[in-house]
């Protein structure tokens, strides 16, 4: 492989992340050639020794989509981190994926909840003291009031463990990316 | 993949490895891709992403040194950060290593 070609395979795999983060990385292997070429090695050999432009490329992507979920924690990089791993093949889909699977049915299950017992409070609340309830419409305003105070506070928990989950996912595949996979590949 | 637990190990102590070349002098990437290709038989490309990982993680920092032939050349130093992560995975490693060699000494 040539230089031209090596460096354009690498900005390909990287198009996505901020344009000064590919120039920064581009001018690096950029460099790398130019040291390789003044120490006498052949463009062929520089490319066979740094390896898979498209490879290096995944993995600063991958890097890159970790950072971001580090720094703001929202859905979208969650997705975005699990993503760019995916891509990497660092997580293991066939081994995680029914136990993903799992957690996250059970989230979702607890997420119906929530919101069931939040409208049921809605109803109580808004419904309730026109019925003639037992303990008069004060207690159903009130019951109803709290129903919606419980499904609330449920769902800042869900929420919590939420980002728990994709933190775990996360930190497993960061372990396996970083000190298997890489070796596996070059292996 | 007879070689994996080799390959493993050396993935594991590579940023020791960085850090403690930078801990005796400032240098570049190629210099340090260089060195432990020679050394420890790395592949070259592993430098970059792990320099990028160091530098986001605060360990190392960059500046530009301008260079007769051809564009400035960046250097890397390592942060205070940096060096209290080295002292501190010195001391782990050699911990360990030893360890593991009287394991494997007294085995033989």
């Amino acid at each position: 492989m040539t230089r031209a070609e090596f460096i354009t395979r690498l900005r390909r795999g990287l198009a996505g992340l901020p344009v000064t983060t590919i120039a920064d990385i581009v001018a690096d292997h950029e460099a790398h050639f130019a040291d390789a070429q003044a120490a006498g090695r052949s463009e062929a050999e520089t490319a066979a020794a740094l390896g898979d432009p498209d490879r290096l490329a995944r993995e600063m992507r991958a890097e890159a989509g970790l950072k971001q979920w580090e720094e703001r924690k929202n859905p979208s990089n969650a997705m975005g981190a699990v993503l760019a791993l995916l891509g990497l093949g660092a997580l293991d889909v066939m081994f995680l994926l029914p136990l993903l699977m799992g957690v996250l049915g059970a989230l979702f299950g607890i997420l119906v909840a929530v919101v069931t017992i939040f409208v049921a409070g809605g109803f109580v609340f808004a419904a309730g003291p026109l019925t003639g309830p037992p303990g008069g419409p004060i207690t159903a305003f009130l019951t109803g009031l709290g129903l919606m105070g419980v499904a609330t506070c449920l769902g800042a928990l869900l929420t919590l463990a939420t980002v728990g989950v994709f933190n775990a996912v996360v930190w497993y595949a960061r372990l396996h990316f970083r000190l298997l996979k890489p070796a596996m590949d070059q292996a | 993949m007879p070689e994996t637990i080799e390959i493993q190990l050396k993935k594991g102590v590579l940023a020791l490895c960085v850090l403690a070349l930078l801990s005796h002098a400032d240098s570049y990437a190629y210099e340090i891709a260089s060195r432990l290709t020679r050394d420890i038989d790395m592949g070259e490309g592993t430098i970059y992403p792990l320099m990028r990982r160091m530098q986001s993680d605060g360990l190392v920092e960059t500046y530009l040194v301008e260079s007769q032939s051809g564009p400035p050349r960046k250097y890397y130093r390592l942060t205070a950060a940096g060096r209290r992560s080295f002292e501190q995975q010195k001391t782990e490693w050699s911990t360990f290593s030893n360890a593991v060699n009287a394991i494997v000494g007294a085995a033989a």
